[in-house]
């Protein structure tokens, strides 16, 4: 009975596969990641900015296809880059200024074009378009899985050591400062962890699809919970589900009649994005109960 | 910009020869009026412009539009330049099976009814489904597309029916000592099984009766462009690491990031790599040279495990 339900949920194979192994720890160590920066960048409003790196990644990854470089090594370059040139130019500050970043980000995915269409005439990179759009889970390989694991519990010790001024200069910057927090480097380090965690995600769901995986956990988490560490911890336990069961589906979809294989990173993102969903309908449920509530008090008083 | 297009080098490919002294006179200049007692010609793929200038000889003026062995021909995309080229072509052969469906685009965009088009799909009568589409490396595809050629250029060019005719009869003759090459892998392995990544060997590795053991859906998705599934991956890594094929056939120009980590797998476990080609890999070879250097490789890599990853 048993074996039968796991052979229903768990296709044959699943546990013993490499790809799926790799898939798991590399995703799954993203995903907890992803899940702890996504609650700062939601919280400080950075969303945006997160959408920018994800953009600037596809130019990266197509540049790293070019070059046959590994595309993370693309995706991390371009990260710095262009969190050094955000915090230089302080586009994050300045209000209004939204016309001039849709120009540049518009101007980077041009570029990206560009890179693709060299990418597939000068060189035989088969696929390169979907890898590095919309990630190829089931495919990282080599040197990637350990980098993107040291990576990313690299940016899970930086965001412990620097939780409480963090956070704080998050939550109020003015109230930070006066009590002697470095807000702006505070800032400008953070914009750094930001950028590296869009390009260590862009591993998993691809460039375009990485801020998904960075703000919706984040964004679901903060739906159950306003507490900072209970929302990270539910962030990346939210994450980690998305993802794996993302794997999963993937997976599973594969032994499905008519079709081989869904892409993880449709599933990925589908999963996250019905969690939200629920959490959404959730609190509105409780805000119009309570709200009810109030009403009947009131009319009762 | 240091950047060569495509194009460019499609357009000033150097003609490979074989015992005729029969060049592939292929230059930008293809664009202007053709040279007086010339047919202009064009090869969709450069293996059909080579076959082109083997029956035309000095009679024919051919362009190649796909020839780099750098590239995958399954994501070329088509600029107003080769338009232009095939617009003036007076006879065009193409592969069909959705292969080079930008052929017909142009030839639809710029109608001539005196230019005469021989789709490789409709020669052979091969239906519109026909999964694979690499069909030169089937060994009756090209007798089939010599013939044709001659009667084609032959009607173009009446005075030279007899030449066309002759060099046709001798470009098929001349696949002779390939089909024993075939024949030879066939008596000597049967059914030896090899794996691959994309399907672009596969008619060749079926008249040499091996059996090959990578799932289509695998070689199928590598062609599309698509990701392979992990079921498929985990397959095809433990063909090589339980050492369940002989040889590994791998498309040098149709490589993603699952093809590599096979490659590597398979010098790991020592199993022979032989790459194949979707273009004529140029210079150095022609048609016939080609095809008997792969099955020669095949060969090898079955006789005594010699890899003959690059041709």
């Amino acid at each position: 009975m048993n074996g039968l339900s796991a052979n229903v949920v768990f296709e044959a194979g699943f546990f013993s596969s490499s790809p799926v192994h790799v898939a798991l720890v590399a995703g799954g160590m993203v995903a907890v990641m992803s899940g702890v920066v996504g609650v700062f960048t939601v919280v400080r409003g950075q969303s945006f900015a997160g959408h920018a790196f994800s953009d600037m990644d596809t130019t990266g990854g197509s540049a790293a296809f070019l070059l046959g470089v590994g595309t993370l090594w693309g995706f991390l370059a371009v990260a710095v880059a262009a969190a050094g040139a955000m915090e230089l130019l302080g586009v994050e500050r300045r209000r209004g200024r939204d016309v001039a970043t849709g120009v540049v980000l518009g101007a980077a995915l041009g570029v990206a074009a560009l890179l693709l269409f060299w990418d597939t005439t000068v060189s035989s990179t088969t696929g390169a378009t979907t890898t590095i759009l919309f990630g190829s889970l089931f495919t990282i390989s080599g040197a990637t899985v350990p980098a993107t694991v040291a990576f990313s519990l690299a940016i899970l010790a930086a965001a412990s050591v620097s939780y409480r001024p963090l956070l704080f200069s998050s939550l109020s910057a003015e109230m930070a400062r006066v009590r002697g927090v470095p807000v702006r480097l505070v800032g400008a380090g953070f914009l750094l962890m930001l950028a590296l965690a869009v390009a260590l995600s862009a591993i998993t769901v691809g460039a375009i699809l990485s801020t998904a995986l960075l703000i919706g956990p984040a964004a679901t988490a903060l739906r159950l919970t306003r507490r900072p560490a209970a929302a990270m911890g539910a962030a990346a336990g939210i994450g980690l589900l998305g993802v794996w069961s993302g794997i999963l589906v993937a997976y599973d979809s594969a032994q499905w009649p008519g079709h081989h294989g869904w892409p993880a990173s449709f599933c990925v993102v589908a999963v996250i994005f019905v969690l939200y969903l629920v959490a959404d309908l959730q609190g509105w449920t409780r805000a119009k109960r309570t709200a009810t509530g109030q009403d009947r008090m009131a009319r009762g008083g | 910009m240091t950047f060569r297009p495509k194009l460019l080098r499609s357009l000033t490919v150097g003609g490979a020869t074989f015992g005729t002294a029969v060049t592939l006179a292929a230059c930008s200049a293809a664009t202007s009026a053709a040279p007086p007692g010339k047919v202009v010609a064009v090869g969709a793929e450069n293996e059909y412009a080579n076959v082109i200038s083997q029956i035309g000889g000095p009679y024919v003026q051919v362009t190649a539009i796909e020839s780099n062995p750098n590239t995958d021909p399954h994501t070329f995309e088509a600029s107003p330049k080769v338009a232009q080229v095939v617009s003036a072509a007076q006879l065009v052969v193409q592969n069909g099976v959705g292969y080079d469906t930008y052929m017909n685009t142009i030839e639809s965009g710029s109608p001539n009814p005196k230019r005469k088009v021989i789709d490789v799909q409709d020669l052979l009568g091969l239906p519109e489904d026909t999964a694979n589409p690499h069909l030169w490396y089937d060994p009756t595809t090209m007798p089939a597309v010599a013939r044709a050629v001659a009667a084609d250029l032959s009607k173009l060019q009446p005075a030279h029916a007899a030449y066309f005719q002759a060099s046709a009869t001798t470009f098929v003759k001349s696949l002779d000592p390939w089909l024993a090459d075939i024949a030879k892998v066939k008596d000597t392995f049967p059914g030896a099984p090899v794996a691959t990544t994309e399907p672009v060997g596969d008619y060749m590795l079926q008249a040499a009766g091996t059996d090959d053991l990578t799932p289509w859906s695998f070689s199928a998705d590598v062609m599309n462009g698509v990701d392979t599934t992990p079921q498929d991956n985990s397959f095809q890594e433990s063909l090589f690491n339980q050492h369940k094929v002989k040889v590994f056939v791998y498309n040098q120009q149709v490589t993603n990031s699952i093809t590599r980590l096979l490659l590597s797998l398979a010098h790991e476990d020592h199993i022979p790599v032989v790459g194949v080609y979707e273009t004529m890999p140029v210079p150095g070879y022609d048609y016939q040279s080609w095809m008997e250097a792969e099955t020669t490789a095949l060969y090898q890599a079955l006789a005594s495990g010699r890899s003959t990853e690059k041709l």
